[in-house]
């Protein structure tokens, strides 16, 4: 298994693909802002994250990335429709109190919503439930449920199934294995680890 | 968190051994206040004018070659321009933002080249209401020309002419410092880099006024007022103690002075003082100390004069929306609020940021979970440094992301 931190940089790099060169970005759950110093160094886009914690906005200043500290939904609510043209929620979806009325939010504000996040449903992860019976602990899961904040797994599956019920269209969507490198075309809801959606309305 | 003190006390430590604390290597030392007389008409936005005028000011390192090293530090309301160092090895107190401004410190004066001006209106060396009236030989008083914070900043810009300055690094301030610091971004957007306004507002709520309006009646409501007309050495000293007591409560917050006071009595008083209404309770000493200081340094018509200023500042007004204030701004802004500030909360210190970014211009806001009230803006916070070093130094470094 690769380290989470090479992960990130997979990551990055399928979002970089996506993103239009000098376009206007909202990355929510931004933490320490490497993904839009990224985009910024390669795109040239003008991008503003959002995070919670004081902390990683300070390391975000430091790179000259706009960082706004507080709650996603009303930072969004205080901008006009497509206000972004694209809006970033990566490997954050799946701690979100409220995800649908987020979701909408960012397709409201975007003019696309891409969405990264672990394939819950990912072979490893039910072997390690049906095995072990306990949370599923790994490389992406590294905590014990007592040291978790809490979470709100979800599947491919799941998240298809959410688009459908919204109306959400699924412009494009990448699938990864195990590695987060190599495309995963057969099962991905099995052999999937990772996956990239972009949406729009 | 912070340790048990309010952000008003100052921390000095005593002198140490042989080291007289006013040269404490960290601190830029003692401190040379100018005046700088502008020999011109001003003409203020509400159309009066002043046939000159006088702004006092300090400056703390060294102008580089290149004149791009210069930050402007703006004061609140009863601030002046004396904002680091010491003035005399004598004083009990440094500058009133020596914990942020020094060698080494989070505004580096190896690194920038720091100014810091008392406001037009001002009673602390810059022209005010108590400055004398060429035309009259008598102190202006309440015929003192209607002051702005646009006025601030344009009789500041003259300032930054004479010194030959046509770029800041960083405006920098607080409260109403943080109101000026954002409209000399919209005023000179080509002068100014950066923007870091702290604990500050683009208007005033109606509370924020009501407070200031109580401590305005205080002081015209004192017949030693006499409709602003009053010896130097006189006055309403009782109204604007007052006023200042008052005012101070909505600096601090109900958890910092109930930390730092609860319910304790001055000793030797209580229940058995004879007078009932002598000061049983520390907090109320505390204040009338505030009041009582603040009146020797302070005068009623610039406490009136500047007090107006905050209230009518209000950019959405002046400009039609946050949105047209803000089009012309070149500088990056940081706006900094207080979970705790009641006086200029979170909320409206987000709107800043938010309305920057709804504009399309570089704006971050962060927010530190302090529960000082208003002035936490002054509180020795190694997070808040840490914020600000990473606002004033980021290099321009070209990140690798090949992988």
């Amino acid at each position: 298994m690769n380290k989470p931190v090479e992960k990130r940089t997979i990551d990055m790099q399928v979002i970089g693909d996506w993103v239009e060169p000098g376009s206007r970005v909202l990355d929510l759950g931004c933490g320490k802002g490497e993904l839009l110093d990224y985009l910024a160094q390669t795109k040239q886009v003008s991008g503003v994250g959002v995070d919670l914690d004081f902390s990683r906005i300070t390391v975000c200043v430091r790179r000259g990335v706009n960082a706004y500290q507080g709650d996603m939904t009303s930072f969004m609510r205080s901008f006009p429709e497509r206000h972004f043209d694209r809006v970033i929620c990566s490997r954050t979806v799946h701690e979100l109190n409220d995800p649908t009325g987020v979701i909408l939010e960012a397709l409201r504000v975007g003019r696309s919503l891409t969405v990264g996040f672990v394939n819950h449903g990912f072979w490893k992860n039910r072997l390690d439930a049906l095995v072990r019976g306990r949370k599923v602990r790994n490389a992406v899961y590294p905590t014990e449920w007592f040291e978790s904040r809490p979470a709100n797994p979800v599947t491919i599956a799941d998240f298809r199934d959410f688009c459908g019920k919204k109306g959400i269209r699924i412009a494009r969507f990448v699938h990864l294995h195990g590695d987060w490198k190599r495309p995963c075309h057969a099962l991905p809801n099995l052999l999937a680890g990772y996956a990239l959606y972009d949406l729009t309305r | 968190m912070y340790g048990p003190a309010m952000t008003d006390d100052v921390e000095v430590p005593p002198a140490t051994g042989s080291q007289p604390r006013h040269l404490n290597p960290d601190d830029v030392g003692i401190a040379q206040p100018r005046d700088f007389v502008h020999g011109h008409t001003f003409a203020f936005k509400s159309g009066q004018t002043l046939p000159c005028f006088t702004l006092r000011y300090e400056t703390y390192g060294t102008l580089n070659i290149t004149r791009d090293n210069a930050v402007l530090i703006c004061h609140a309301l009863s601030g002046d321009h004396h904002c680091a160092g010491w003035h005399s090895p004598g004083d009990r107190k440094p500058g009133w933002w020596n914990n942020l401004i020094g060698p080494g410190k989070a505004v580096d004066t190896r690194r920038f080249f720091v100014i810091c001006a008392n406001v037009l209106g001002g009673c602390q060396g810059s022209t005010g209401p108590s400055s004398l009236d060429p035309s009259t030989g008598k102190p202006y008083g309440i015929a003192f020309p209607f002051v702005t914070i646009s006025d601030i900043v344009r009789s500041q810009k003259i300032l930054l002419d004479h010194l030959g300055i046509s770029e800041l690094h960083a405006v920098i301030g607080g409260s109403m410092g943080g109101m000026t610091a954002i409209q000399f971004s919209i005023e000179y957007p080509a002068l100014v880099r950066r923007v870091l306004a702290m604990a500050s507002t683009a208007r005033e709520s109606a509370q924020a006024i009501a407070f200031n309006e109580v401590g305005r009646q205080a002081i015209m409501q004192d017949p030693a007022w006499n409709r602003g007309d009053y010896p130097r050495d006189g006055g309403p000293r009782v109204g604007l103690a007052i006023a200042r007591m008052m005012a101070h409560i909505t600096y601090v917050s109900d958890a910092s002075m109930d930390r730092k006071f609860g319910r304790l009595k001055t000793p030797g008083r209580g229940a058995a003082a004879p007078d009932a209404f002598d000061v049983p309770f520390e907090v109320e000493s505390y204040l009338r100390y505030q009041g009582q200081s603040f009146i020797n340094r302070f005068d009623a018509n610039s406490y009136l004069t500047i007090t107006r200023a905050l209230d009518h500042f209000d950019l959405a007004q002046a400009y039609g929306s946050l949105e047209h204030a803000f089009a012309p701004v070149q500088a990056e802004t940081l706006v900094v609020g207080f979970a705790s500030d009641w006086l200029f909360p979170p909320d409206q210190n987000r709107e800043i940021a938010l309305a920057l970014l709804r504009t399309g211009k570089r704006a971050s806001y962060a927010e530190l979970a302090t529960d000082l009230g208003h002035d936490s803006f002054l509180l020795e916070s190694e997070e808040l440094y840490t914020l600000v070093r990473a606002f004033l130094e980021r290099e321009e470094v070209v990140f690798d992301f090949t992988i």
